[in-house]
Formats: structure tokens, C-alpha cells, sequence
């Protein structure tokens, strides 16, 4: 990719909109060969961004979906430890002597998302996703830090393995906790904001096709008005998506009380967003 | 009546307190040899002192050497002997049970941590068994409350009718009463005799000493993790009274741990990165100029739905909860309650310290109070001292 501008072409071909910030950050993500991380709210497609740059740049999307106590067997490498004991057993039939290195030889080495990235044997390097990285605790951060820094992973029966052309890494997080800041330095970082309702008319256009454009206008309008109540669950970009879509599925043309109510679970997610969402639909003027 | 000798230094073990004093007295500067310590202690036996004046020239004339370590000398044996900090006790405080026994000379040898601070006492283990007397409650023995002369008087008296020396005292206290923090059990694991999970790595690892033979097995079990607490404290007009000493309060949590911590009246300010101020005096002060609103009215509910939207809202999943007011809000019943009921459904446990409930013959009919209980998991009225500490204990075991 020659420039930002290009970022944001090429992921225009794969439908997704991405504003200035978004794109640039991307493209000095590429050209720097540094690892990015993505914050904002739920819903405003930080993990989309990171899928549709593995289609434009047309390589594998590696995905490492975080959770607390998430370790290095699970995210780096483990080792094949029922294949080890086969091993064992096996010499001792054979009366053959087993020496340590052959039990921890790349024959019985399992690779996990990073160490997969980093081995990866493929022209172009792969997109790293490691999403809602916030959800993992933080000794796992550490466990990031060599390969965020150096493109390695360290397997101290094995050695060191280097990437020979750096992944394209996307972290995301929902900012639900903060992240050191060994991690933050050795990254880019964007915070997606919400779009304006021009672009959310844009986004919702190209995702649903099939609903009519004076639809798509007044349920922009609509989410953009939901998100100045006092909701429990703000809808994101990716509820409106599914709301829209819900509308035109059931044939829906116009913004009316009755399709909205049907609908509404598509964009409320709590009980007391329904009661407050229902009321929002009766104050506003449709148009 | 000064108590007899034997009294006061028989069940003490002498060397321990030799050696604890020296310590001390080392770290403050002051050069203390073995030799000299020895000697301390060999006096303590050739002469038993038989109050804390005779202790004193004893040490000093065995201990201290030089003209130039007197003062040291005689602040750590001040700081040591005659005026003691009220213990830390790590499990749940025992009713106070006045013995009238002459262990109540030794009655502040009692540390917590070895920071050598003026009113911290010697090790435990160089106090006297405690005697249990006729006083004792059934179903055990009960721990005397060592209080220091100026902290015992201020035990059971309401906040509202301390002064500012007495309220900076009670802060100084509770930044040393926090030794334990609660925990919750994580999904990570550690290699643990006693756990219910084979770890295989491990266990591999280890036959590779039996020849690849597995001998032994290596389980492991969860860890435990500190849990996150978050403390609101109100700072209206009608809490002014006790606003000092929850602000206090929330101090020793925020330092001790990672409490986060806030002040409402009209409208939530988050006091967390003042309250850690290294002066407890400065903390106190900062937090209180944050809150540009205090001594106004109060929005409790608007203040919880404000900290339920903020990017701490997410804090709130599996803490613990603590709200220090009076009830008293200006909002609606039905508003506190659906927010109460959010804080409710997110923390792992919500404790609601309302001062006025110590008061007799109360009963929550405050509507807003009304409103809020059903979602409280512990209501407790904290308005003195000694209350304070059960509030502790409620948070610390939660």
C-alpha cells in the first residue's frame, strides 16, 4: 500500500469506511512494521478493521481472543504432552535411551496464534488480531512484550524464534481496564470514535444493500439520537447494522412505531434500554 | 502502683526484646553492637525492672554509648514504651475487656510491620501471654484492646464530636489497619501440593530426574487475586460531620490497594490519585478541594448513575462496594433504586455505612435509605472508631 489514501481505498473495496485517523494509523502500522492497538467503545468496529485488513492485504487473519488467565500455552506454544509420554513409553519397549532434547524437539511443539505469526512461511506476513486484550489479566501483557517488541518468540528448550518479516499486529480493548505501559509504548495507538451520522448513512448503505435510503436516513438519525439518552448500552455501529438490517428484513421502507417495536431488540440490550427506547420512539418525529 | 517485678518481665522473652530494641535503634542510626546488646539483656536479668523508668536507664546506660545517640535513644524508647499504637489485628476485633493486670505496661508492645514509626511497639512474641481473668466472654479467650492512651478514649466516640488533632490521629491509625485485602480466585493456576489439577507440563518436567519414570505427580490450583474495591463517600451538608474520617477511611484503601475512590454531593468526583498523597493531612485537604460541590446538597442517585456511565463503571464488576451516606438525596426513591440496582447486579458485594444508624431507635424510613437497602448486602452504621474496624472486617472478608 502505496499511502493512506490507499488503505482507505482498498478497505472501501471490502466495504468497510474507514475515516483519515483510522486509515493512517493503519498505514504507519504497515510501513513501520509496529503493532497497533485499537480502543473505543463496543460496537465501532475495531475487530472489523482488523479482519478487513487481512482481506485487502490478502493474507490469513490470526485471531487470539483474550480472557482472563489466558497463559503462554495458550497464546504462545505448548508443548505435545501426550505425544511425549507415547515417546517415553516407546523407548522403554525398545530399550533405547531418550535424551532430554528429544523430548523437547520441534517434533512435539505445539504452536499457538503467536508463535504460529512468527513461523508463518508465507510470502507476505499475517494479521495478528489479539482482540480484547483488556480481558486478559495483566501478567499476560507481559507475556506479549518480546514479541511486540522484537517480532520473537523465545522457547527456552528450542531457542529463539524471529519472524523473518514482522507480523502486522491489531490489538483492540474496551478500555475496561488500563493497560501498562511497558505495552502502550510499544505500540500505535487510535481511538475509534463514534461516527457521524453522515458516515453512519454511508456504512449502513454499504452493509445493507437492500434497505431503502430514506430507512437508512431516519434510523442513522435515530441511533445518533439514542446515544445522547442516558442508555445503559450506547448502540454502536455494528447494532445499528444489525437494526437496519432486522427493518429491511421485515420489509420495512419507513421508519414506523410498529417496526421499530419489533425490532427493538436488535438495538436495546438491557430491559431498562427497551422501556427508554420505547419511549424515544414515540417523542421522535419520523421524516 | 508500679507492678512487681516479676509481673512485668518473667513471661517476656528477654533477648527477643533485646534484639527488637536494637533493631530499632539501629535503623533510626544509632550504632548498637552485640556486645552491648548482651549486656541489655544480662542486665534485664541481673536486674528486673520493675516499671517503664527503671527499663529505661537500664537500656540506656547498657545500649546507648555515646552522648550524640541520646536523642535517638530516647525517641525510640519513647516512641516504643510510653505512648504505643493502637495494634493491628489481623482477624475479627474480639469486645474490649478491661483486665486491670499488669500486662497493661506492655499494653502497646504490639507491631504490625517493622516501619519504625513514633507509636509502634515491639514484636508479639516478646509480649506476655495474655492471663485470661473472670472477665472473659464465653466461648474464649479474648485479646485485651491495646489501645494508646490517646486512641483508647477516642474508640467509641462519634465522629461529630472529634476535633482535628483526634481525627488526624484516627487517619494515622487506619493507614496501618489495613493488612489484609479481600481476594477473589482467578483462572490462573500455580503448581500447588494440595491442588485438584494434574499439570502435565510440570509433571513431565519433573520425572525427567526417575529417567522419564513418573514418580510423582504435580498438581496445580487457582490463584487468588486481589479484589478491585471502590468506595463512595458522601460530602453533603448533613455528612459533613463525618466526612473527614471516611475521607480517612477510603485514604487507607486507596493507598493500601487499588481502591478506587470518590466523593459526591451534587455530583461524583473521583479522589482516587489525591488520597494517595504521601501526607495524610495533604491527601485529605486535596480531595476535599476536588469536590468543588461539598457541604451542598445531594444527588446520590445521579451520582451513582454518573459513575455507572464513566469508564470506572466497568471497575465495578466483582468488587466491592462501599457507599458512606446518610441516604439523605435529593432525587427520587425510584432513581436510587434503579441504580442501586445496577451496582447491585455488577459488584460482587454492596456495603452501605450509614452513620446516623447508630443512633437508638433508628430505622431506615428516609425514603431514599428505604429505597437502597434491599440492593445493600451489609448495612452498618461506622460512626466511631470501634465501628470502623468491623467495617473493615466486613470489606476485608466480603
Amino acid at each position: 500500500m502505496r499511502d493512506a489514501a490507499d488503505v482507505r481505498r482498498r478497505l472501501d473495496d471490502h466495504d468497510y469506511l474507514a475515516d483519515v485517523g483510522l486509515s493512517t494509523a493503519l498505514y504507519l502500522s504497515l510501513e513501520l512494521g509496529l503493532p497497533l492497538l485499537l480502543e473505543g467503545e463496543p460496537g465501532v468496529g475495531k475487530t472489523a478493521a482488523a479482519k478487513v485488513l487481512a482481506q485487502a492485504l490478502d493474507v490469513p487473519l490470526i485471531r487470539l481472543q483474550c480472557y482472563e488467565g489466558l497463559t503462554a500455552a495458550e497464546a504462545l506454544y505448548d508443548w505435545n504432552h501426550q505425544r511425549q509420554l507415547m515417546a517415553i513409553r516407546l523407548s522403554e519397549a525398545r530399550h533405547e535411551k531418550l535424551a532430554e532434547a528429544d523430548l523437547f524437539s520441534e517434533e512435539y511443539l505445539q504452536e499457538r496464534p503467536i508463535l504460529r505469526c512468527v513461523r508463518y512461511a508465507g510470502p507476505h506476513p499475517p494479521v495478528l488480531l489479539i482482540d480484547e486484550i483488556d480481558r486478559a489479566d495483566d501478567q499476560f501483557e507481559a507475556l506479549l512484550l518480546e514479541f511486540l517488541g522484537e517480532s520473537s518468540v523465545t522457547v527456552p528448550e528450542l531457542g529463539t524464534f524471529h519472524a523473518a518479516s514482522p507480523p502486522v499486529v491489531v490489538l483492540t480493548s474496551n478500555r475496561s481496564r488500563d493497560l501498562h505501559d511497558a505495552l502502550r509504548r510499544r505500540c500505535l495507538y487510535h481511538w475509534i470514535d463514534y461516527p457521524s451520522p453522515e458516515r453512519v448513512v454511508e456504512i449502513l448503505r454499504r452493509t445493507v444493500p437492500s434497505a431503502n435510503v430514506s430507512l437508512i436516513a431516519s434510523a442513522a438519525r435515530f441511533v445518533g439520537h439514542l446515544r445522547t439518552l442516558e442508555v445503559e448500552k450506547a448502540p454502536g455501529i455494528s447494532e445499528a447494522i444489525n437494526w437496519v438490517a432486522a427493518l429491511s428484513v421485515l420489509g420495512a421502507t419507513e421508519l414506523v412505531r410498529e417496526d421499530v417495536l419489533a425490532t427493538l431488540g436488535a438495538l436495546a440490550k438491557t430491559p431498562d434500554d427497551r422501556d427508554l427506547v420505547a419511549a424515544a420512539v414515540s417523542d421522535h418525529a419520523f421524516g | 502502683m508500679a507492678p512487681s517485678a516479676s509481673a512485668v518481665l518473667s513471661p517476656v522473652d528477654r533477648a527477643a526484646l533485646a534484639a527488637a530494641l536494637g533493631d530499632r535503634l539501629r535503623r533510626r542510626g544509632m550504632p548498637v553492637t552485640l556486645t552491648s546488646l548482651a549486656t541489655f539483656t544480662r542486665a534485664l536479668e541481673a536486674a528486673p525492672p520493675d516499671d517503664v523508668e527503671s527499663l529505661y536507664w537500664t537500656a540506656r546506660v547498657t545500649l546507648a554509648g555515646r552522648a550524640d545517640d541520646l536523642a535517638i535513644f530516647d525517641a525510640v524508647f519513647d516512641a516504643v514504651f510510653r505512648d504505643a499504637a493502637m495494634p493491628v489485628e489481623g482477624r475479627r476485633q474480639r469486645p474490649p475487656v478491661d483486665t486491670g493486670s499488669p500486662a497493661d505496661v506492655w499494653a502497646g508492645l504490639d507491631a504490625a510491620s517493622g516501619v519504625d514509626l513514633p507509636g509502634q511497639g515491639l514484636p508479639w512474641h516478646t509480649l506476655p501471654p495474655v492471663v485470661s481473668s473472670d472477665d472473659d466472654p464465653p466461648g474464649g479467650t479474648a485479646v485485651p484492646e491495646r489501645l494508646p492512651s490517646a486512641l483508647a478514649a477516642l474508640a467509641t466516640t462519634p465522629f461529630e464530636e472529634l476535633d482535628e488533632a483526634d481525627l488526624a490521629r484516627l487517619g494515622a491509625w487506619l493507614e496501618g489497619a489495613l493488612v489484609r485485602w479481600p481476594t477473589r480466585p482467578t483462572r490462573r493456576r500455580r503448581v500447588h501440593p494440595h491442588g485438584e489439577r494434574i499439570a502435565l507440563r510440570e509433571t513431565i518436567a519433573r520425572s525427567r530426574r526417575t529417567g522419564w519414570e513418573t514418580m510423582a505427580l504435580t498438581r496445580t490450583r487457582a490463584t487468588r487475586q486481589a479484589r478491585p474495591v471502590v468506595m463512595l463517600a458522601d460530602v453533603s451538608q448533613s455528612m459533613r460531620p463525618y466526612a473527614t474520617a471516611y475521607l480517612h477511611l477510603m485514604r487507607a484503601f486507596a493507598r493500601g490497594g487499588s481502591a478506587e475512590t470518590f466523593v459526591f454531593s451534587t455530583e461524583l468526583t473521583r479522589v482516587t490519585l489525591a488520597l494517595r498523597h504521601r501526607s495524610a493531612a495533604e491527601a485529605v485537604a486535596g480531595a476535599t478541594r476536588l469536590a468543588p460541590d461539598r457541604y451542598g446538597g445531594t444527588h446520590l442517585a445521579a451520582s451513582l448513575q454518573a459513575l455507572l456511565r464513566s469508564r470506572h463503571g466497568n471497575t465495578l464488576r466483582g468488587s466491592i462496594v462501599v457507599i458512606a451516606s446518610d441516604g439523605w438525596d435529593a432525587d427520587e426513591p425510584e432513581a436510587l433504586a434503579a441504580a442501586m440496582r445496577r451496582v447491585h447486579r455488577r459488584a460482587h458485594r454492596v456495603i452501605w455505612l450509614n452513620p446516623r444508624a447508630a443512633a437508638p431507635g433508628f430505622a431506615p424510613l428516609v425514603g431514599s435509605m428505604a429505597a437502597a437497602l434491599p440492593y445493600c448486602d451489609d448495612f452498618l452504621p461506622g460512626d466511631t472508631l470501634q465501628r470502623l474496624r468491623q467495617v473493615i472486617d466486613a470489606i476485608v472478608d466480603a
